[in-house]
């Protein structure tokens, strides 16, 4: 049997870069990619830990199949949102995406909500 | 005791039901308002009936409002004062709501003049059976806001605004030392009920300086409503409202609602002599000077309303040297004469189109009823055998002297002073009602002026009948339940204020006649412009009170601007000047805000493994 150890730095590894990917690129699509790394990362853990503590019910690999199925409806969602940002903005740069900015324009801010 | 609910439940069902009906059906609001007076006239019959003449009283308390201190009892009482007080308010209040139909006929506020004439009765009546001082109260303050809405009834006009405004506040001021008033009685007498604060009087509990403090704070309040010297100016200014009006208001309700007070108080009043005096010295001085107001005045309502000053001051000089008796029967006989002179004024301003004397002038042929209607009432103002006017008007001044020779509860002093100021006030009172009479019935004048409806003559004769016949009052001195010591009649006070009369109204014609029908107040000569300009008074008060409290206004506006505004300013400014900073934070950018949150939660972590270890 491996020890413990390996499980647990491959899934610190892979929540790093999750992380990095979701601060650092600027591609939406990536993003979500990098989100999945992160996701996935606990689910190592949680099997890794099932494997681990011997549990009878094995509720480490149960709660990692729900994750895997909030993971897939998630996908699908962020999937959805990113191609609706691709037609309004016509990209999916996220560092374009600064509605949430506060702005002095009373405008722009008018005009936002006429375009909600 | 139920009929003295019906008589205040009438007519305040009456203003609701007005007021709902509204523009929808005039007709209607016409019956629902003579309705309710005509319901509320009979339930004060009936409610008075068993009491006239009777020292018993009937009272109860409907429902106790805790406070937390002394309660508020909502209590009525109907005694031989409430009665005649109630059949005086409604019936003045029914002649004025049957001559407001005919008065009032095309006046598009006619609906909520209606109601509102019907509150304040509702209101008055509420004051005269009041056993409990708040429930008086509420009537009191109740009637100061009716006179405002009714004297500014025609509102476009910038005196009846003022005189609006003027009314509510001059009675307001005094109506502060009212409500103190009612603290310092009511505290000291452990209830607000007049007839505990009565019983605490009589079983001496209540006495020395509470009392006299009580009754001169209460006084402040009466001086207001009832126009006395030094709140006296409101009256005159409140003209411009409808003439009915002022019938109303100068001879059933507000003015006279002060004199009732008194007399309802007349048990704590008469504990303390200062009070007494300070009424008797108010009230002679009101009385000779609103009479020398009347003389010189331009406007037939303007001398009216003095004569209405200058009567109600003889109805407090008589309550002051202790002819309780003699002022409530001035004041029932002055209600009918006044309400009667009003009425007629109303036809004349009807026919005429105007107020002023200098628009009348020989109308005894083309106004026949008024004619002789008015010369009644005039003759009753200025105490002619054998009007009404004239035996009570002898009956406050036998008192007086009975108090001046003998004491009374203000002291010999302050009775010879209402004594000499009666006297003199009855030479000035039938000069100016003289002038007055001459002026309006003969000379030349205007033609082809019409008599009022049927309406409006109904109430003026029956009033008038009132007014001749009224005088037998005096031959029933107990009508209020005690028989006055030194009786009604007098028979030297008699024969001497007869005598008076005629001298002043023998001068009052030969000058008449010497200026071929001009106007007798011209003989006043120097004296008539400060009369008329009724000693510059209100200028007086402009100069003392209006002109400070505006320079202190402009003060404040100052300051604020200058001093406070710089300081709010500031706060505003820094507040936005941060929050600029602040908003720099606020990039838009989803990445930047989860870095943050990233960081946060390390830094978290980190903190928290550092305190475990």
């Amino acid at each position: 049997m491996m020890p413990l150890w390996w499980p647990l730095v491959l899934a610190c590894l892979l929540f790093s870069l999750g992380v990095y990917g979701v601060l650092a690129r600027r591609n939406a699509v990536q993003v979500l990619m990098a989100i999945e790394l992160m996701l996935n990362a606990v689910n190592l853990n949680l099997v890794a830990f099932d494997a681990y503590l011997r549990d009878v019910v094995h509720s480490g690999q149960v709660l990692t199949l729900f994750v895997i199925v909030i993971a897939a409806a998630e996908i699908g969602l962020g999937l959805a949102i990113v191609l609706l940002v691709f037609r309004t903005h016509a990209g999916i740069d996220i560092d374009e995406m600064t509605e949430l900015a506060d702005r002095d324009d009373v405008e722009a801010v008018k005009e936002a909500g006429a375009r909600v | 005791m139920s009929a003295a609910i019906v008589v205040v439940l009438a007519q305040a069902i009456a203003m609701v039901a007005c007021l709902a009906i509204g523009h929808r059906s005039e007709p209607a609001v016409r019956v629902v308002a003579a309705g309710g007076a005509a319901v509320s006239w009979v339930a004060a019959l009936a409610a008075a009936g068993p009491h006239v003449g009777d020292a018993l009283a009937s009272d109860g308390s409907y429902a106790t409002v805790v406070t937390g201190a002394i309660p508020i009892e909502v209590a009525l009482r109907v005694d031989a004062l409430s009665a005649v007080m109630l059949v005086l308010a409604t019936s003045v209040a029914l002649a004025v709501q049957i001559y407001s139909v005919a008065y009032l006929h095309d006046d598009p506020r006619y609906p909520s003049y209606a109601s509102i004439v019907s509150l304040f009765t509702a209101a008055m009546t509420l004051v005269v059976v009041a056993d409990d001082l708040f429930v008086l109260l509420v009537g009191w303050e109740a009637m100061g806001i009716c006179s405002y809405f009714l004297i500014s009834h025609h509102w476009e006009l910038p005196e009846a605004r003022a005189g609006a405004v003027k009314a509510f506040l001059l009675t307001r001021m005094g109506d502060v030392g009212f409500l103190f008033g009612i603290f310092t009685l009511g505290s000291a007498a452990g209830s607000y009920r007049i007839s505990d604060i009565e019983a605490g009087v009589a079983s001496g509990d209540l006495h020395g300086h509470i009392v006299t403090v009580g009754a001169l704070l209460l006084l402040c309040g009466v001086v207001g409503k009832s126009a006395q010297f030094p709140l006296h100016t409101w009256l005159p200014d409140a003209m411009p409202g409808p003439t009915p009006i002022s019938a109303l208001i100068h001879a059933a309700t507000m003015v006279a609602a002060g004199v009732f007070l008194v007399a309802r108080l007349y048990a704590v009043f008469s504990a303390s002599q200062a009070a007494m005096t300070v009424l008797a010295i108010i009230a002679s001085v009101t009385m000779l000077g609103a009479a020398l107001f009347a003389l010189a005045q331009d406007d037939l309502k303007r001398v009216l309303a003095w004569s209405t000053v200058s009567q109600l001051g003889y109805m407090f000089g008589g309550l002051a040297v202790g002819g309780y008796t003699a002022g409530i029967m001035h004041l029932l006989t002055h209600g009918a004469f006044k309400a009667l002179l009003f009425l007629a004024a109303g036809v004349l301003a009807h026919g005429v189109g105007s107020t002023s004397l200098a628009a009348m002038g020989g109308l005894r042929r083309q106004l026949p009823v008024t004619f002789v209607t008015m010369t009644i009432g005039f003759a009753a103002l200025a105490g002619v055998v054998p009007m009404a006017g004239f035996f009570t008007k002898d009956a406050i001044l036998g008192a007086a002297l009975d108090a001046a020779e003998h004491g009374g509860p203000s002291g010999t002093g302050s009775a010879w002073l209402v004594l000499v100021c009666g006297l003199l006030t009855v030479v000035v009172t039938a000069a100016y009602s003289f002038r007055a009479w001459l002026l309006v019935f003969f000379g030349k004048g205007p033609a082809g002026v019409q008599e009022g409806s049927w309406l409006m003559r109904g109430p003026l004769v029956v009033l008038a009948v009132l007014t001749a016949e009224g005088g037998v009052v005096v031959l029933a001195p107990g009508l209020l339940g005690e028989t006055p010591r030194p009786g009604l009649v007098h028979a030297p006070i008699a024969i001497l204020t007869t005598l008076l009369v005629l001298l002043s109204c023998a001068l009052t014609y030969g000058e008449w006649w010497h200026l071929e029908s001009g106007d007798p107040a011209v003989s006043l000569g120097r004296l008539r412009r400060p009369l008329a300009r009724e000693f510059a008074v209100d200028e007086a008060y402009d100069i003392a009170f209006v002109r400070p409290v505006e320079s202190a206004a402009a003060l404040t506006v100052d300051t604020d601007r200058d001093v406070v505004a710089p300081y709010v300013f500031g706060s505003g400014a820094a507040a936005m000047l941060l929050g600029r900073l602040v908003r720099l934070s606020q990039t838009g950018r989803v990445q930047t805000y989860l870095t943050v949150v990233v960081l946060g939660v390390a830094a978290i972590a980190a903190s928290a493994g550092v305190m475990a270890s």
